[in-house]
Protein backbone atom coordinates (compact mmCIF):
# COMPACT_ATOMS: atom_id res chain seq x y z
CA UNK A 1 0.00 0.00 0.00
CA UNK A 2 1.37 3.47 -1.21
CA UNK A 3 0.66 5.97 1.96
CA UNK A 4 -1.85 8.24 0.05
CA UNK A 5 -4.00 8.19 3.39
CA UNK A 6 -2.87 11.95 4.13
CA UNK A 7 -4.56 12.88 0.66
CA UNK A 8 -7.53 11.71 1.87
CA UNK A 9 -7.66 12.39 5.45
CA UNK A 10 -6.72 15.26 7.54
CA UNK A 11 -3.06 15.13 8.76
CA UNK A 12 -2.48 14.09 11.73
CA UNK A 13 -0.71 16.26 14.15
CA UNK A 14 2.67 14.61 14.97
CA UNK A 15 1.69 13.75 18.95
CA UNK A 16 -1.33 11.36 17.83
CA UNK A 17 0.21 8.59 19.63
CA UNK A 18 0.65 10.85 23.37
CA UNK A 19 -2.82 10.92 24.21
CA UNK A 20 -3.82 6.77 24.42
CA UNK A 21 -1.73 4.59 26.26
CA UNK A 22 -2.40 1.61 23.81
CA UNK A 23 -0.74 4.18 21.00
CA UNK A 24 1.92 4.71 23.23
CA UNK A 25 2.77 0.95 23.43
CA UNK A 26 2.90 1.25 19.88
CA UNK A 27 5.35 3.78 19.37
CA UNK A 28 7.91 1.79 21.93
CA UNK A 29 7.33 -1.30 20.40
CA UNK A 30 8.59 0.90 17.28
CA UNK A 31 11.42 2.45 18.72
CA UNK A 32 12.55 -0.98 19.92
CA UNK A 33 14.85 -1.12 16.64
CA UNK A 34 16.83 2.38 17.61
CA UNK A 35 18.76 0.44 20.43
CA UNK A 36 18.74 -2.45 17.88
CA UNK A 37 20.12 -0.10 14.91
CA UNK A 38 23.19 1.15 17.56
CA UNK A 39 24.21 -2.46 18.54
CA UNK A 40 24.19 -3.59 14.73
CA UNK A 41 26.85 -0.84 14.26
CA UNK A 42 28.40 -1.57 17.28
CA UNK A 43 28.68 -5.52 16.08
CA UNK A 44 29.83 -4.17 12.48
CA UNK A 45 32.42 -2.11 13.89
CA UNK A 46 33.42 -5.43 15.54
CA UNK A 47 33.54 -6.99 12.52
CA UNK A 48 36.22 -4.30 10.93
CA UNK A 49 38.34 -4.95 13.84
CA UNK A 50 38.18 -7.98 13.88
CA UNK A 51 39.63 -8.34 10.66
CA UNK A 52 42.00 -5.60 11.14
CA UNK A 53 43.79 -7.30 13.72
CA UNK A 54 44.20 -8.58 17.45
CA UNK A 55 44.92 -5.28 19.05
CA UNK A 56 42.01 -3.74 16.53
CA UNK A 57 39.60 -6.67 18.02
CA UNK A 58 40.91 -5.74 21.85
CA UNK A 59 40.54 -2.20 21.37
CA UNK A 60 36.94 -3.08 20.24
CA UNK A 61 36.16 -5.00 23.21
CA UNK A 62 37.28 -1.67 25.66
CA UNK A 63 35.07 0.49 23.43
CA UNK A 64 31.96 -2.05 24.16
CA UNK A 65 32.76 -1.45 27.80
CA UNK A 66 32.86 2.16 28.03
CA UNK A 67 29.83 2.77 30.06
CA UNK A 68 27.44 4.80 27.33
CA UNK A 69 28.35 2.03 25.07
CA UNK A 70 27.20 -0.41 27.46
CA UNK A 71 23.89 1.52 29.01
CA UNK A 72 23.13 1.49 25.47
CA UNK A 73 23.54 -1.89 24.92
CA UNK A 74 21.88 -3.17 28.01
CA UNK A 75 19.05 -0.80 26.84
CA UNK A 76 18.90 -2.60 23.31
CA UNK A 77 18.89 -6.12 25.08
CA UNK A 78 15.75 -4.78 27.17
CA UNK A 79 14.23 -3.34 23.61
CA UNK A 80 15.17 -7.26 22.30
CA UNK A 81 12.67 -9.01 25.07
CA UNK A 82 10.09 -6.36 24.59
CA UNK A 83 10.10 -6.65 21.10
CA UNK A 84 10.10 -10.58 21.61
CA UNK A 85 6.75 -10.23 23.89
CA UNK A 86 4.97 -7.91 21.53
CA UNK A 87 6.36 -10.05 18.77
CA UNK A 88 5.65 -13.73 20.37
CA UNK A 89 1.70 -13.10 20.84
CA UNK A 90 1.50 -12.02 17.14
CA UNK A 91 2.41 -15.82 15.78
CA UNK A 92 -0.02 -17.73 16.90
CA UNK A 93 -3.03 -15.01 15.64
CA UNK A 94 -0.96 -14.69 12.17
CA UNK A 95 -0.44 -18.43 11.74
CA UNK A 96 -2.68 -20.45 14.09
CA UNK A 97 -1.36 -23.85 14.18
CA UNK A 98 -3.55 -26.62 14.16
CA UNK A 99 -2.42 -30.27 15.05
CA UNK A 100 -4.86 -33.33 14.38
CA UNK A 101 -7.68 -31.14 14.22
CA UNK A 102 -6.96 -29.53 17.39
CA UNK A 103 -5.65 -26.05 17.37
CA UNK A 104 -3.01 -25.67 19.44
CA UNK A 105 -3.30 -23.18 22.07
CA UNK A 106 -1.99 -19.90 22.36
CA UNK A 107 -0.08 -19.98 25.00
CA UNK A 108 1.17 -22.93 24.27
CA UNK A 109 2.88 -21.09 20.35
CA UNK A 110 4.26 -17.77 22.83
CA UNK A 111 5.75 -20.07 25.48
CA UNK A 112 7.21 -22.29 22.41
CA UNK A 113 8.83 -19.08 20.72
CA UNK A 114 10.44 -18.46 24.87
CA UNK A 115 11.54 -21.67 24.63
CA UNK A 116 13.30 -20.51 21.39
CA UNK A 117 14.45 -17.54 23.25
CA UNK A 118 15.89 -19.91 25.87
CA UNK A 119 17.71 -22.56 23.83
CA UNK A 120 19.86 -19.57 22.01
CA UNK A 121 21.16 -18.49 25.00
CA UNK A 122 22.01 -22.15 25.95
CA UNK A 123 23.67 -22.64 22.22
CA UNK A 124 25.44 -19.20 23.63
CA UNK A 125 26.29 -20.36 27.25
CA UNK A 126 28.01 -23.81 25.72
CA UNK A 127 29.54 -21.86 22.71
CA UNK A 128 31.37 -19.04 25.19
CA UNK A 129 30.67 -19.69 28.74
CA UNK A 130 32.80 -22.69 29.73
CA UNK A 131 36.29 -21.69 30.60
CA UNK B 1 -17.93 2.59 -25.49
CA UNK B 2 -15.33 4.96 -26.91
CA UNK B 3 -16.78 7.10 -24.04
CA UNK B 4 -16.26 4.85 -21.63
CA UNK B 5 -13.03 3.74 -22.13
CA UNK B 6 -11.46 7.00 -22.47
CA UNK B 7 -13.21 7.85 -18.91
CA UNK B 8 -11.83 4.89 -17.56
CA UNK B 9 -8.13 5.06 -19.00
CA UNK B 10 -6.80 7.61 -16.11
CA UNK B 11 -8.05 6.19 -13.35
CA UNK B 12 -7.02 2.74 -14.62
CA UNK B 13 -3.43 4.14 -15.35
CA UNK B 14 -3.56 5.52 -11.67
CA UNK B 15 -4.34 1.61 -10.54
CA UNK B 16 -2.07 0.12 -12.82
CA UNK B 17 0.70 2.25 -11.17
CA UNK B 18 -0.52 1.55 -7.41
CA UNK B 19 -0.41 -1.95 -8.44
CA UNK B 20 3.36 -1.60 -9.15
CA UNK B 21 3.87 0.15 -6.24
CA UNK B 22 2.35 -2.52 -3.86
CA UNK B 23 4.60 -5.31 -5.86
CA UNK B 24 7.55 -5.01 -3.49
CA UNK B 25 5.41 -4.05 -0.32
CA UNK B 26 5.06 -8.32 0.20
CA UNK B 27 9.06 -8.35 0.06
CA UNK B 28 9.91 -5.50 3.01
CA UNK B 29 6.71 -7.11 5.04
CA UNK B 30 8.68 -10.68 4.96
CA UNK B 31 11.79 -9.55 5.57
CA UNK B 32 10.14 -7.61 8.43
CA UNK B 33 8.80 -10.83 9.87
CA UNK B 34 12.19 -12.78 9.23
CA UNK B 35 14.06 -9.89 10.70
CA UNK B 36 11.39 -10.05 13.50
CA UNK B 37 11.59 -13.76 14.79
CA UNK B 38 15.64 -12.97 14.36
CA UNK B 39 15.59 -10.18 16.59
CA UNK B 40 13.17 -11.56 18.87
CA UNK B 41 14.84 -15.50 19.01
CA UNK B 42 18.87 -14.70 18.70
CA UNK B 43 19.38 -10.98 19.12
CA UNK B 44 18.45 -11.16 23.33
CA UNK B 45 21.17 -13.55 23.84
CA UNK B 46 23.39 -12.33 21.52
CA UNK B 47 23.68 -8.93 22.72
CA UNK B 48 24.07 -10.35 26.18
CA UNK B 49 26.93 -11.96 25.37
CA UNK B 50 28.63 -9.92 22.97
CA UNK B 51 27.99 -6.38 24.42
CA UNK B 52 27.40 -7.05 28.44
CA UNK B 53 29.15 -10.15 29.10
CA UNK B 54 32.26 -9.48 27.44
CA UNK B 55 32.86 -6.29 27.52
CA UNK B 56 32.32 -6.78 31.58
CA UNK B 57 35.32 -9.43 31.12
CA UNK B 58 32.43 -12.24 32.61
CA UNK B 59 33.40 -14.83 29.89
CA UNK B 60 36.11 -17.11 30.21
CA UNK B 61 39.42 -14.93 28.79
CA UNK B 62 39.72 -17.60 25.70
CA UNK B 63 36.02 -17.70 24.99
CA UNK B 64 36.30 -14.50 22.35
CA UNK B 65 40.04 -14.40 21.99
CA UNK B 66 40.88 -12.75 18.38
CA UNK B 67 41.53 -15.92 17.66
CA UNK B 68 38.53 -17.96 18.19
CA UNK B 69 36.66 -15.29 17.56
CA UNK B 70 38.37 -14.86 13.61
CA UNK B 71 37.76 -19.33 13.46
CA UNK B 72 33.81 -18.68 14.61
CA UNK B 73 33.02 -15.73 12.67
CA UNK B 74 35.05 -16.17 9.51
CA UNK B 75 33.64 -19.32 8.53
CA UNK B 76 30.26 -20.57 6.78
CA UNK B 77 28.23 -21.03 10.25
CA UNK B 78 29.54 -17.25 10.74
CA UNK B 79 28.21 -15.89 7.38
CA UNK B 80 25.19 -17.47 8.49
CA UNK B 81 25.05 -15.69 11.65
CA UNK B 82 25.37 -12.40 10.07
CA UNK B 83 22.68 -13.17 7.58
CA UNK B 84 20.37 -14.10 10.72
CA UNK B 85 21.80 -11.44 13.49
CA UNK B 86 22.87 -8.41 11.28
CA UNK B 87 20.97 -8.18 7.74
CA UNK B 88 17.62 -9.61 8.72
CA UNK B 89 17.00 -7.71 11.87
CA UNK B 90 18.36 -4.32 9.66
CA UNK B 91 15.26 -4.86 7.53
CA UNK B 92 12.80 -5.35 10.49
CA UNK B 93 14.51 -2.03 11.70
CA UNK B 94 14.25 -0.30 8.64
CA UNK B 95 10.70 -1.08 8.09
CA UNK B 96 9.95 0.10 11.39
CA UNK B 97 12.01 3.60 11.16
CA UNK B 98 9.59 3.76 7.68
CA UNK B 99 6.72 3.19 9.30
CA UNK B 100 7.46 5.12 12.54
CA UNK B 101 8.77 8.20 10.27
CA UNK B 102 5.50 8.55 8.67
CA UNK B 103 3.23 7.98 12.01
CA UNK B 104 5.12 11.01 13.05
CA UNK B 105 5.38 12.84 9.58
CA UNK B 106 8.65 12.83 9.18
CA UNK B 107 10.60 13.42 5.82
CA UNK B 108 8.21 11.78 2.74
CA UNK B 109 7.47 8.13 2.70
CA UNK B 110 8.82 7.68 -0.93
CA UNK B 111 12.39 9.03 0.53
CA UNK B 112 12.18 7.45 3.58
CA UNK B 113 11.30 4.02 1.87
CA UNK B 114 14.49 4.46 -0.53
CA UNK B 115 16.79 5.86 2.47
CA UNK B 116 15.54 2.87 4.98
CA UNK B 117 15.50 -0.08 2.52
CA UNK B 118 18.70 1.16 1.01
CA UNK B 119 20.50 1.50 3.90
CA UNK B 120 19.78 -1.68 5.17
CA UNK B 121 20.67 -3.34 2.01
CA UNK B 122 24.44 -1.13 1.95
CA UNK B 123 24.67 -2.60 5.67
CA UNK B 124 23.95 -5.64 4.59
CA UNK B 125 25.93 -6.42 2.10
CA UNK B 126 29.00 -4.90 3.81
CA UNK B 127 28.61 -7.19 6.93
CA UNK B 128 28.43 -10.45 4.56
CA UNK B 129 31.23 -8.67 2.35
CA UNK B 130 33.55 -8.33 5.70
CA UNK B 131 33.09 -12.16 6.35
CA UNK B 132 34.04 -12.73 2.92
CA UNK B 133 36.90 -11.29 2.89
CA UNK B 134 37.92 -12.79 6.13
CA UNK B 135 37.18 -16.33 4.84
CA UNK B 136 39.51 -15.17 2.26
CA UNK B 137 42.26 -13.41 4.24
Amino acid sequence: MDKLSTQRLPPLKRNWWLKHRFFKLYMLREATVLPLVFFTLCLLAGMVALLQGADSWQGWIVFMGSPIVLLLNLLALAASLFHAATFFVLFPRVMPIRIAGHSLPDQAIVAGQWAGVVAVALLFFWLFGRA
Amino acid sequence: MMDKLAMNKPSMGKNSTQHKQAFDEPLWWGLFSAGGVCFAVFLPAVILFIAVLLPLGLLPAEALSYERASTLLFSVPGFLFVGAVVCLPLFHAAHRLRHGMFDISVGNDALNKKLMYGGAALLSIVALGLVVAGMLG
